[in-house]
């Protein structure tokens, strides 16, 4: 057997310690405290979209908007990198749309009630993160018929 | 450094107060906003003339520039807005024909043929008499809201003289449309009020009002007027 092709053999066998070594470790989600958020007007006022229906029972879109301080206590990552997710959860009344800007400091987006975007990616460098959230919620307004309350939180991501 | 709490078997005093502490970060309440519908309920009726800052779905021409449900004020589509005008429709029955059993036709002086809603030619005037409007509501689809109409006993001429309401009658149609008519067929019942139509919630609904004397009654000669009420009630 030549040398070449023992050398050969033993890149194939280390490529292939390399794929186990290497599949995606599975993500640690974790709740983060946002106790020190504040909301403006915790109170969405939702408003139809358009003030008109359309011919048929469609387009009966809410809209609402509102803004909070965003205060999350990331010290248990301080020194880290991290992930850091918006998560709105499945809820009444249904189908959420969430989409909000910011001010810079997150990433601004939109997610889907059932889903999680990612609104941090980088170093923890400060004990506590903060920005200002425009929110914009989205509803059907026939899944509606009073106020409804609606849950949202922050995650960390850690590997 | 964070110990990881898998690791925990291993780790030492001072690693143990971090994993508490992620501990209770996991135990952090979420944050909560309350969704309240602000008003919710809006209703439009719109009989002859009626009033909007442009068509829902924007222009004045129809095909309008987007297919509901991509219409309303982000598309340059309007609002409705109060219209005090008050439409006449009126007839004329030629001499030698009165009462003779054979309906006149009425016609009206309201302009209104294109519907708010699209800017489609839905009803011909002076023929037709529009007639339309929404129910808007949350929560699910609710008990359609109902159009009256309050009318007098009879028409009246300046000699006192008088032709029962019961002698005008309508059919309903629209241009393009098929199946049942929001507001049907029917004829006024004098000296009272009657449901003339209903509105599903959260759609638009309209007709068009084909008017008629029913001329089976010899009157004396004369103008004969009189107002009907339309009034719209949601649940």
């Amino acid at each position: 057997m030549s040398t070449a092709r023992r050398t050969t053999a033993g890149f194939f066998f280390a490529l292939t310690l390399t794929i186990f070594c290497c599949a995606p470790a599975q993500a640690n989600s974790i709740t983060i405290d946002d106790s020190g958020t504040q909301a403006l007007d915790p109170a969405v006022s939702m408003r139809w979209k358009t003030a008109t229906p359309a011919r048929s029972a469609a387009d009966n879109v809410m809209i609402g908007t509102t803004t909070i301080r965003v205060r999350i206590n990331v010290t248990p990552w301080l020194k880290r990198s991290g992930r850091i997710y918006l998560s709105l959860p499945a809820q009444q009344p249904g189908p959420i749309r969430l989409s909000w800007i910011t001010q810079g400091r997150f990433l601004p987006g939109q997610v889907q009630s059932g889903n999680r975007m990612l609104i941090y990616s980088g170093p923890i460098t400060t004990p506590f993160m903060e920005d200002t959230l425009t929110l914009q919620f989205v509803v059907d307004g026939t899944l509606m018929r009073r106020a409804v309350p609606v849950t949202y939180h922050f995650e960390m991501d850690e590997s | 450094m964070r110990a990881k709490p898998r690791s925990l078997g291993r780790l030492h005093p001072a690693s143990i107060g971090a994993v508490l502490l992620a501990a209770f970060s996991t135990s952090a309440p979420a944050y909560t906003v309350t969704l309240d519908p602000a008003a919710p309920t809006a209703i439009y009726l719109q009989v002859g003339v009626g009033g909007f800052t442009a068509d829902y779905c924007g222009g004045t021409s129809y095909p309008p520039q987007h297919e509901t449900p991509n219409c309303g004020p982000n598309y340059g589509g309007g609002t409705p807005e109060n219209n005090s005008t008050i439409n006449l429709v009126s007839g004329t029955v030629a001499s030698g024909t009165v009462g003779n059993g054979t309906a006149v036709a009425m016609t009206t002086n309201s302009t209104a043929a294109n519907s708010y809603l699209d800017g489609y030619v839905f009803c011909s005037v002076p023929a037709q008499l529009y007639i339309g409007g929404f129910y808007r509501t949350t929560g699910a689809t609710t008990a359609a809201a109902s159009v009256t109409a309050t009318v007098p006993a009879g028409l009246k001429d300046a000699a006192g003289d008088s032709i029962p309401f019961s002698q005008i009658q309508w059919t309903s149609s629209g241009n393009g449309d098929t199946g049942a008519e929001p507001f049907p067929a029917g004829t006024f019942v004098g000296g009272g009020v009657q449901t003339v139509g209903s509105m599903a919630s959260n759609s638009w609904n309209e007709s068009c009002l084909t008017f008629s004397y029913l001329n089976s009654t010899v009157r004396p000669g004369g103008t004969y007027s009189g107002a009907v009420l339309y009034t719209m009630s949601a649940p």
